[in-house]
């Protein structure tokens, strides 16, 4: 198969797979999930082929022209979209594949599938867009069949809420990444992505430092909110709502690795913006250390899991801000293997023990789960950042990136931020491995969810224990495909990060793994309480914007009902009472009629005798 | 005998006409004081027709048509009250509002 078909299959075979399941497949739920399953399986398989073929020049179809502006659709087939492209269809079958054990008993499975199959297909078309209209279009769906998602079980009211916090916050980003965009168009005069990223033609050259300070920071508002950094990060955490699968894809591959792989995709402006590179550094920094410290204390495993994925997509744009687009790529792949591993793992504990709640997993006999414990080990080993496992290889290059660019104080932040990561997530750990009590294995087995760990749900966390065992090694191949010389790293240069990953596991095993299971930050409580509050973001978020916005509602409300609606009203009634009075001159009586017509004959006769 | 004689007559009579029509509790008097006004109205038209009109026809043809319609219309009002009457037992103009809001 050539190119085209290739890349028209990979786009669109997810698309397809949407469109047959919503429009034809309401009443046959495996039916639609076999058709989505095959458009996933269709689109890896020639993802894959496109990467092993290797990158090639852009396709483009002129969408339509206007004046001078010509607006294309295509596909950008270089190194680091045929990656990341195989990144997502990947991960996204694994977590279809997973679904159907996970969701096997809900009732609206069909339109379950579809979604994952929509929000396949826009995450794919925006991987391989380009231009960059077309990205922000894309961009657009991510977010919208996240909010579908996200408020998939929509009869509770908190996953609804949750569906609409997620697409509102978002949206705030996204006004300032249209801007961005329109500023582009305006400087450039086209949209065409290597056309910006030419470094003889393209907006590095032929604009003011000034103007691409701007734009670069009005595409980092949308990547802000996107990929949940503060402060937009609180829906992230709220996002939880929708189904355990689908938030190892919102985690993982999609929507939040969206702003990332933007700025990954347009790295070279940003390379150029020193200025916007410095503000990324701090507030990508403040993110992943702010994001630590609530995870070290909730108790929920989706909600750990989701602060954790906020601190690793600052440290992923700490690294791209401190000038090694290689070290933020490698940490966005290999998170979206260990962060899907995790989710799918937390998502096996919930479905058999129906429940959230770390203790209560650990005590109900989590360990009993083999396969998902292994998981766990594996991808919580490389969330940490523990030697072999990939997450390792890539937070050292990050280490490494910000040794050599920034200064020693974000290389510490770095550093305390990874920290409390080995911490928080052997917390995790240990609370399921090694509880304080087990309850004995209840010898029923057989809850109503069936067996414990149905083959289609191990198979994906096989596949992605084995991506985040190994995936440390695709460092090499990662850095050839962005056409970058992976660096080398000494012994020496690794005993930092290495240093600190003992340390958080050697407290979390302190507090954690013996004892009576609390936390050095019990002995905090001021701490404690800030921290799981989420340092009261969300509650002054509330307490401000949102009163905010529902005082001036109530205010317009009033306007509009009191003032736009009364006046017609009274209006209205002034009329009908005025008819009311003046509807007794009819009387009926037919002299009076008589007589009212010889009075108003005669004064029109008066009238025009003396004006005559 | 001046223009002025026949006005004035006329005149009087239209104004009994019209006091007959609005004033009065019963119908056909009622009637009666129409026919008054049309015979004052074809006064006039003769009146003015003598005086100043060259050819005598004009006015004539008016009064003419005028006297028929007053005998159809009279047809028509008579039957009106004959049904009025056998109905409501009362040709009282007062007491037939039902026409009303």
């Amino acid at each position: 198969m050539d190119t085209t078909s290739l890349i028209l299959a990979t786009t669109f075979a997810p698309f397809v797979g949407f469109a047959v399941a919503m429009l034809f497949l309401h009443r046959s739920p495996r039916l639609a999930q076999a058709v989505v399953i095959t458009g996933a399986a269709v689109a890896l398989g020639s993802a894959v082929q496109l990467w092993l073929e290797g990158p090639v020049e852009p396709l483009r179809y002129l969408w339509f022209t206007s004046g001078a502006i010509e607006l294309h659709f295509g596909f950008l087939l270089d190194g680091l979209n045929l990656m990341f492209g195989v990144v997502v269809a990947l991960i996204t079958l694994c977590v279809i594949v997973y679904s159907v054990g996970y969701m096997a008993q809900d009732p609206s499975k069909t339109r379950y599938f579809a979604l994952l199959a929509f929000f396949e297909w826009a995450m794919l078309s925006f991987v391989y867009a380009v231009d960059l209209l077309q990205s922000f279009i894309f961009w657009e769906l991510v977010g919208l069949a996240s909010f579908f998602l996200i408020g998939f079980w929509y009869q509770k009211p908190s996953a609804a809420e949750a569906a609409r916090k997620a697409f509102l916050m978002t949206r705030i980003g996204d006004v300032g990444l249209l801007i961005g965009v329109l500023v582009v168009m305006m400087t450039a005069g086209h949209f065409d992505i290597p056309g910006l990223l030419d470094p003889e033609r393209g907006l590095v050259a032929r604009v003011a430092p000034a103007t691409l300070t701007a734009i670069t920071l009005l595409i980092f508002v949308g990547i802000v909110g996107k990929s949940a950094q503060f402060p937009l990060h609180t829906w992230l955490p709220d996002a939880m709502e929708g189904p355990t699968p689908v938030s190892a894809l919102l985690h993982s591959a999609t929507m939040v690795a969206a702003g990332v792989f933007l700025m990954a995709r347009l790295y070279p402006l940003f390379l150029a913006a020193e200025t916007t590179r410095c503000i990324i550094l701090v507030i990508a920094t403040v993110t992943a250390l702010l994001a630590a410290t609530m995870a070290m204390v909730d108790r929920d495993i989706k909600k750990v899991l989701a602060y954790s994925s906020i601190s690793q997509l600052g440290f992923m744009l700490m690294a791209l801000a401190a000038g090694s687009l290689f070290a933020g790529v490698f940490h966005l792949i290999t998170h979206a293997m260990f962060k899907a591993l995790l989710f799918l793992c937390s998502g096996l504990f919930i479905h058999h023990f129906a429940t959230n709640d770390l203790e209560q997993i650990g005590q109900a006999g989590g360990r009993r789960m083999k396969l998902t414990t292994i998981g766990l080990l594996v991808g919580g080993g490389a969330l940490a950042g523990v030697p072999p496992l990939s997450g390792f290889f890539s937070k050292e290059e990050i280490f490494a990136a910000l040794g050599h660019e920034s200064g020693t104080v974000f290389t510490i932040a770095a550093l305390a931020a990874a920290f409390l990561t080995a911490y928080y997530t052997f917390r995790m750990i240990f609370l399921i491995v090694l509880p304080a009590r087990i309850e004995p294995a209840a010898n029923s087995g057989g809850t109503d969810h069936g067996s414990a760990e149905p083959w289609t749900m191990v198979l994906p966390v096989a596949v992605l224990t084995v991506g985040a065992a190994v995936g440390g090694l695709w460092g090499h191949q990662i850095a050839a495909a962005l056409n970058l010389q992976a660096p080398t790293h000494t012994l020496g240069s690794m005993l930092p990060a290495l240093g600190v990953v003992v340390l958080g596991i050697a407290l979390a095993w302190v507090d954690f793994g013996r004892g009576e299971r609390v936390g050095f930050l019990s002995r905090l409580p001021a701490l404690q309480t800030l921290f799981s509050n989420g340092w009261y973001i969300d509650t002054f978020y509330r307490a401000v914007f949102v009163r905010l916005t529902n005082w001036l509602a109530s205010l317009l409300h009033g306007v509009e009902v009191k003032g736009l609606d009364g006046g017609f009203d009274q209006v209205g009634f002034g009329i009908l009472r005025s008819a009311d009075g003046s509807r007794s001159l009819q009387s009926g009586w037919v002299q009076f009629y008589g007589g009212c017509i010889v009075l108003v004959v005669g004064a029109i006769a008066v009238y025009v005798g003396m004006g005559g | 005998m001046t223009l002025e004689m026949y006005l004035l007559l006329s005149a009087v009579l239209f104004c009994l006409g019209l006091f007959g029509a609005l004033a009065q509790r019963n119908l056909i008097a009622v009637l009666i004081g129409v026919e008054l006004m049309m015979n004052a109205a074809s006064l006039n038209f003769m009146a003015f027709n003598r005086f100043s009109v060259t050819d005598p026809s004009t006015g004539q043809v008016f009064v003419l048509i005028i006297i028929g319609l007053a005998a159809a219309e009279v047809a028509i009002f008579l039957s009106i009250i004959l049904n009025l009457y056998r109905q409501r037992r009362t040709i009282d103009p007062e007491s037939i509002t039902e026409l009303r809001y």
